[in-house]
């Protein structure tokens, strides 16, 4: 069986995030500013909550997955670690600026990639129930105008009308955008794109230049932007391949190389972000956790409960939200997953009520359409 | 626009500057999916100040078209190599020699492009990539060595046969089993199972990322319901199958008792005794898995899945009930037969004089060929082109964010406008456009374009307003809502 070590520089290159960026005020705009800003990573594939928050003190832990639990994991507390990929995120840990939730989950309970990732973005009832994102709700419920910036339209900001997005794109000889050409096109596609074409044109006006395409410097400079007066309150970061069927690896390998992105994307924010740091909040979330045994090729398969990682300056005192469910096969979802005691949906209520100034009976059933999500706010925020 | 431009647009890469324009275009349309043409493209392009040159329009030379086993040969060598550089050093140009000798995602790539560009069978060459993009194939292990062989061997060979053919070709080709990583997966009570189970540092057991897949996406679609003891089930089927390419022929004979990289079935790692998928009993070995694809291709849902899927590429966003119906009607009574299938496509497509909007990868192959441009290299400049104005083609599809050679979600690109509506995708279309027009020494103006596909008045008055440039005027008309797609016959 071949160990393939890429070098980091190859690695970065196939790694490709990409960063969404949404809810820019109008240039003015200050009227009922919300008090934050809102990150969110998304995690393509499916992260696994147990190899990147060990729970080492429950003793099932190594006896069902020793060969893909790492071993250098800093200590969180007496029963959590923390995966060493995580360096930036250990420094800001440290400084009382980072949390963790564990074994929960966006209640997806059916294993399919593209359905949970549907309804990660969608955030409605059910997979594929929704034409709109819940970021892109929360933003026209903040009453934020705005844009957001990536190659493809994210479901997660869909639904709002003012979203455009970004990626650095170099296309060789091409001639400068001329904002007349642009404008003419845009009349032209008036019936459906008109949109979009004028967020093209806006572009063409701008001067954005090229920005580098790693995950990292796209947080920084997602960080930046969003660091200015009227820069946007939102921003996105999908990072892929969190689905290691095989070869997982532990404290090094497939899965830890994805976690060292989400190191390199946090930390990349609180870069770019400078000031602002202080009224930010980033989250992951990944479509399920996976599953606690190892399965035939040293990987995992698609499983449920997972941990969910929050980061940022809005956060006063580190700490692991859990109610742990125990890893025992009788204590697990369907005698294979980890179990979800926390409904994710309210993590990310709370980051919604956090940075935007939303009021949690409105987020709840507005934009998550569930009138009865609990409230966990104080657990996190507190 | 003109009719028979309206379907080269819709089910093909539109009529190059010298071709023909058919009479009868649904005829037409409808033979081209038995167009026998050779792969075809260009040796080298020179360039002169504005002068670009392509050489003459060739057949690909087979040494740039090897089989399975040389495709395999030389990803052992690579990963050799590979292993050699971790212990010691090798300097930038001994990596990069390696690559240029013993990879084949790149030279597959430029293939790609240039049978989009020259080839004579554009409709055939759309629903290749329809299949493609249906069965994704990414490139992960250095997979690129063996995608274009699936792309031609498993997808385009059958694109004449049944579904069912396409489907276990394609399920038991190793680009697959790479990529959803059956190729370590072992049942529990497999030998290699019960061998490992006393020996430290052994693995084996089930991996269920491709028995998923074959259910989720390639047949039936989570509409059937079906049970994680059918995925598992499924998983343990398809338990035993593939090969890394590293084994070599005689240890392929050893453990499969063949010596074909594409028919590999290790028993040592199957799991014994019958299985039931969707409450269908599949008997043990190497036989079980055509059962179950067999079973799967022909399964209502999969019909209706995949159905679905053809109408909303070629015919419409939203596709009509009716013509979802009819495609699953023709699909029932030819148990797959592909032709026929293809045929209804091709048939509903026509009759609909609904817009649809087109990937960004055939919008650019369909502006390069009713301009007549030179904007891809030829297969001689794989490893060493590099021209101020006319990007490598690896690049291009970088640029364009679409390719079937990149490592990516497995359910594939979307055919639906809303996942590629966007500024930036838009801003690249504007850009793309503007490069071809500067570097691709086009062959035919904006105008004698309009003329020939019979330009809407909205799309002329578009064109006719951006003023005299002719670099405005091009652009205007290859981003115009008609040729991108989105205006109504």
């Amino acid at each position: 069986m071949h160990k393939f070590n890429l070098t980091r520089r190859d690695f970065l290159k196939t790694t490709g995030a990409s960063l969404f960026l949404a809810g820019m005020p109008i240039s003015g705009y200050t009227k009922d500013k919300p008090p934050g800003t809102i990150s969110v990573i998304l995690l393509e594939g499916g992260m696994d909550g147990l190899t990147a928050v060990p729970p080492f003190g429950d003793p099932d832990l190594v006896r069902m997955r020793k060969i893909i639990t790492p071993e250098n994991y800093l200590k969180l507390n007496s029963f959590f670690g923390l995966h060493p990929s995580f360096k930036a995120l250990a420094g800001l840990f440290a400084n009382n600026q980072a949390s963790v939730v564990h074994a929960t989950s966006i209640p997806y309970l059916k294993r399919s990639h593209f359905e949970g990732q549907n309804w990660m973005e969608g955030g409605g009832l059910s997979p594929f129930s929704e034409k709109s994102g819940w970021l892109g709700r929360s933003l026209e419920l903040a009453n934020i105008p705005g844009r957001a910036l990536s190659l493809d339209m994210p479901l997660i900001l869909r639904g709002h009308n003012e979203n455009d997005n970004f990626f650095p794109s170099s296309i060789r000889n091409s001639s400068k955008l001329k904002t007349k050409l642009i404008d003419a096109i845009s009349m032209a596609h008036a019936k459906e794109s008109a949109d979009v074409y004028s967020k093209v044109s806006n572009k063409s006006k701008s001067g954005i230049t090229n920005i580098p395409r790693d995950p990292s410097s796209l947080a920084k400079y997602a960080g930046k932007v969003m660091s200015q007066d009227d820069g946007p309150l939102a921003s996105v970061i999908r990072i892929k391949q969190f689905d290691t069927h095989a070869r997982q690896g532990a404290d090094i390998g497939k899965h830890a190389d994805r976690l060292s992105i989400i190191d390199d994307v946090i930390g990349g924010y609180r870069e770019g972000l400078g000031d602002a740091w202080d009224r930010s909040i980033i989250l992951t979330m990944t479509e399920f956790g996976r599953t606690v045994a190892v399965n035939g090729t040293t990987g995992t398969e698609h499983g449920y409960g997972t941990a969910g990682i929050l980061a940022g300056g809005v956060i006063s005192k580190s700490r692991v939200i859990s109610q742990w469910p125990g890893l025992a096969k009788s204590d697990q979802f369907e005698r294979r997953d980890l179990m979800s005691t926390i409904d994710y949906w309210s993590v990310c209520a709370a980051c919604i009520e956090k940075a935007l100034g939303l009021d949690h009976d409105l987020i709840a059933s507005r934009v998550f359409l569930k009138p009865k999500l609990p409230r966990v706010f104080d657990y996190i925020f507190s | 626009m003109d009719e028979k431009f309206r379907v080269s647009q819709k089910l093909g890469l539109m009529f190059k500057t010298d071709d023909d324009i058919p009479k009868n275009i649904k005829s037409w349309a409808i033979s081209q999916l038995h167009e026998k043409s050779p792969v075809l493209g260009i040796k080298s392009v020179s360039r002169v100040g504005s002068t670009t040159t392509p050489s003459k329009v060739m057949p690909w030379p087979e040494s740039l078209q090897p089989d399975l086993e040389e495709r395999a040969r030389r990803w052992r060598i690579q990963r050799a190599f590979m292993e050699l550089s971790r212990k010691e050093k090798k300097s930038n140009s001994e990596i990069q020699r390696n690559n240029q000798e013993n990879l084949f995602g790149r030279t597959d790539e430029l293939k790609f492009s240039h049978r989009n560009v020259y080839g004579n069978d554009q409709v055939r060459i759309r629903f290749m990539s329809f299949w493609t993009n249906h069965f994704t194939m990414g490139n992960i292990h250095d997979n690129q060595n063996v995608i274009g062989h699936a792309m031609d061997e498993a997808i385009l060979a059958n694109l004449n046969n049944h579904f069912s053919e396409m489907l276990y070709k394609v399920t038991t080709h190793p680009a697959m089993l790479i990529y959803l990583d059956n190729i370590w997966s072992a049942g529990e009570n497999s030998k290699k199972a019960k061998d490992c189970r006393n020996k430290v540092d052994c693995q084996a057991g089930l991996n269920d990322n491709l028995g998923r897949e074959l259910l989720e996406l390639h047949t039936v679609s989570p509409s059937a319901n079906y049970t994680e003891d059918d995925i598992r089930n499924s998983a343990k089927v398809l338990a035993g199958w593939g090969t890394m390419l590293e084994e070599t022929l005689k240890d392929m004979r050893k453990q499969g008792k063949t010596t074909d990289h594409w028919n590999f079935f290790k028993k040592y790692y199957a799991e014994p005794g019958n299985k039931t998928v969707m409450g269908k009993t599949i008997s043990s070995g190497k036989g079980g898995l055509r059962q179950l694809t067999d079973f799967l291709a022909n399964h209502e849902h999969t019909i209706k899945h995949i159905s679905t899927k053809l109408c909303r590429h070629f015919i419409s966003d939203s596709p009509k009930n009716s013509d979802i119906n009819q495609i699953a009607n023709t699909w029932r009574q030819s148990k797959g037969d592909l032709d026929k299938i293809h045929s209804k496509v091709i048939e509903l497509a026509i009759l609909s004089k609904e817009a649809k909007f087109q990937w960004p990868m055939t919008w650019i192959f369909q502006v390069i060929r009713l301009s007549g441009a030179t904007y891809i290299h030829g297969w001689d400049q794989i490893y060493n082109w590099y021209d101020d104005a006319i990007m490598g083609n690896n690049e291009i599809f970088e640029e364009l964010g679409q390719s079937f050679w990149v490592s990516r979600q497995p359910n594939g690109y979307s055919s639906k406008k809303e996942e590629w509506l966007s500024g930036e995708m838009f801003e690249r279309r504007v850009r793309f456009a503007s490069a071809i027009f500067r570097g691709g020494d086009t062959k035919h103006s904006t105008e004698k374009i309009m003329d020939r596909i019979g330009a809407s008045n909205s799309t002329r008055n578009l064109v006719n307003s951006v003023g005299s440039s002719k670099e405005n005027r091009f652009i205007a008309l290859m981003c115009s809502p008609e040729l991108m797609g989105l205006e109504s016959a």
